[in-house]
């Protein structure tokens, strides 16, 4: 048996080259990767790349599906930036939303995370029930839930009435509060963060505390000058991640607010503006125009994540 | 089930560590009621009578009916059955696709040597920031000129064509842990790539093979804002769809019905959640899950 000189498997020594035909090699070496390829490039140009580009166009356009698209220069972008009251409900909800929401469900995770650090007994058992929430927390099943929770005569009202003897607004139906709620439930699903900051206690060596104990150095200052620096990749991760999640923030919004980002546009997510847009109105020129905000907006912030992780992200080697 | 932080537990010392990890279980209690207690509310308020959701805080009923589920189960003019075997279909055929379609990309990235390897790879990596609304518009457009609207077409066939970039990278890097040397020795007895794919790839990677399939089924089967796109037809409608409407339909006025439907939707996300719980909470310490 002769063993065929293969080109196309990506071995750790470069296999030895067939004499003849450069087509034919060119071929045996793409042909096997690229056939492999074949299902994600076809959906890379056609659900990806090329709709990201039409949707650049269309946000240059007026467009209702029904007739062409009509040019109309940065018409969108100009009424976007100066005469659109909706968008700016939309970016202040969505901004203090993302500003509450991430670093306080970021502070229960790890603080959650700390107390089951010292290899506490039924740990499985706790991590699983807080984890639960995270993993349920994006049906719609809950976001009905939190509307019985925050009504009126809803369970916390209930709860603050026998507690405190205090009577709460109608939490969902009011302006000042709606958000809010929409903040707690999120905060509610720290659960996924909360495991990744376990992961990440665990890499971090026991004989540097041990180390600091016999330094005489107490636990909070144990905890800022070794766990906190050591931990600030997994810091940065999780909050770049929940930051994106944030942003992109929709069903709970939209079925408290019954799709309409009430009351008076307090719970009008960018996503539920940007959605309400294109599917409400059939404005869709305007609405890819929004998307492309979005998408702006989650670049510049990515992009200025990474450039100050070096400022405070410590990497050893 | 076993894990490695229980048996590391540190051995006690005296009293003193003995109150404080009273303490600290005491608080891990109460925290863990609090973070549960909404979801018992709801399961507990799905049986009880409607006045006592909004006269008791206390999670008992004072009698148990299951009537709410019959009644939310044929509460609008297509039944419950309807949506969940429409939830079922398109989560079971879209997680196939994710599995296929990513691994077969990911197969390439770890593996194969092409001319442009490099380049599509960070383009892939590029795509993992990319927000959905971006490309939403004229998406929605070509698969209606495909008449593919109302169908479950368009939520299902992308995932074949490996368009989460999320879960090829996940596989990538679990591919490229695999020892190099058996490919190398299928290649010496004349394995083709696609036998090496299938005989060996495959069968060493289900750990991460089922985690994309276990979280491509959740979050399909939670997915409301693709089926609210292109589902208008309630006979297509998904479970999460149905949900919605009857919140539309009922108002707040069935409560408890609404909270059995509710309830019913959870119940594949949770047997997930009981069987395959290690599998998760691995995959989201190793890989830095969002949810």
């Amino acid at each position: 048996m002769t063993v065929h000189p293969t080109v196309w498997v990506d071995e750790a020594r470069p296999a030895a080259a067939p004499r003849r035909g450069a087509l034919r090699r060119m071929l045996a070496r793409n042909a096997p990767g690229y056939l492999f390829l074949a299902p994600w490039l076809i959906g890379f140009f056609g659900l990806t790349l090329g709709p990201a580009l039409v949707s650049l166009y269309l946000s240059f356009t007026n467009y209702d599906l029904l007739r062409a698209p009509d040019w109309v220069g940065a018409a969108n972008y100009v009424r976007i930036a100066t005469d659109d009251p909706k968008f700016a409900a939309a970016m202040r909800v969505t901004f203090i939303y993302v500003v509450l929401s991430v670093p306080l469900k970021l502070v229960f995770a790890l603080a959650v995370a700390m107390a089951f650090n010292r290899g506490i007994r039924g740990l499985t058992v706790y991590r699983a029930i807080f984890y639960l929430p995270s993993l349920l927390g994006g049906s719609v099943a809950i976001a009905v839930l939190w509307r019985q929770l925050f009504a009126s005569d809803g369970l916390v009202n209930m709860l603050l009435w026998k507690a405190f003897g205090i009577e709460g607004p109608s939490w969902v139906s009011n302006p000042d509060y709606s958000l809010y709620t929409l903040v707690v439930l999120s905060i509610w699903q720290f659960g996924s963060p909360m495991i990744i900051f376990l992961a990440g206690l665990r890499q971090i060596p026991t004989d540097m505390y041990e180390a600091a104990e016999i330094d005489g150095a107490g636990k909070a200052r144990q905890f800022f000058k070794i766990t906190l620096p050591l931990l600030t990749p997994v810091v940065f991760f999780n909050a770049v991640i929940q930051t994106i999640e944030a942003f992109k923030a929709f069903t709970p919004a939209f079925i408290i607010s019954e799709g309409t980002g009430g009351p008076i546009n307090s719970t009008l997510f960018y996503t539920l503006y940007l959605y309400q847009e294109a599917f409400g109105f059939f404005r869709m020129g305007y609405a890819a125009a929004l998307a492309w905000i979005l998408l702006v907006i989650i670049a510049l912030f990515t992009a200025f994540s990474f450039l100050s992780a070096r400022y405070w992200v410590h990497y050893d080697d | 089930m076993t894990d490695a932080t229980v048996t590391a537990a540190p051995p006690s010392r005296g009293r003193r560590s003995r109150t404080r990890s009273l303490l600290i279980h005491g608080a891990l209690i109460a925290a863990s009621i609090a973070m549960l207690y909404p979801i018992l509310w709801m399961v507990s308020g799905s049986v009880r009578p409607q006045d006592e959701l909004f006269g008791t805080t206390s999670l008992i009923p004072s009698s148990v009916d299951f009537g709410s589920y019959l009644r939310g189960w044929m509460g609008l003019q297509v039944s419950f059955g309807q949506f969940f075997w429409n939830s079922l279909v398109i989560s079971v055929l879209a997680t196939i696709g994710n599995v296929l379609g990513c691994s077969l990309a990911a197969f390439a990235f770890a593996r194969l040597r092409f001319g442009g390897r490099n380049f599509w790879f960070a383009l892939m990596l590029g795509t993992l920031m990319l927000p959905y609304h971006v490309v939403l518009i004229p998406q929605y457009i070509l698969f209606l000129e495909l008449g593919w609207v109302n169908t479950p077409l368009p939520l299902i066939v992308p995932k074949y064509l490996a368009t989460d970039a999320f879960f090829i990278f996940l596989m990538v890097q679990f591919f490229r842990g695999i020892p190099r040397e058996l490919d190398e020795a299928a290649v010496m007895d004349g394995c083709g790539p696609f036998r090496i794919y299938f005989r060996i790839m495959l069968p060493l990677s289900l750990p991460v093979l089922a985690t994309a399939a276990i979280f491509s089924f959740i979050w399909t089967w939670d997915d409301f804002f693709g089926p609210l796109i292109y589902l208008n037809d309630i006979n297509t409608y998904t479970v999460q769809l149905g949900l919605r409407s009857f919140v539309d339909s009922t108002g707040t006025s069935d409560w408890s019905a609404l909270f059995a439907m509710s309830n019913l939707s959870l119940v594949p996300v949770f047997l997930f959640f009981l069987f395959f719980q290690r599998l998760l909470i691995e995959g989201i310490a190793t890989t830095g899950m969002k949810r």
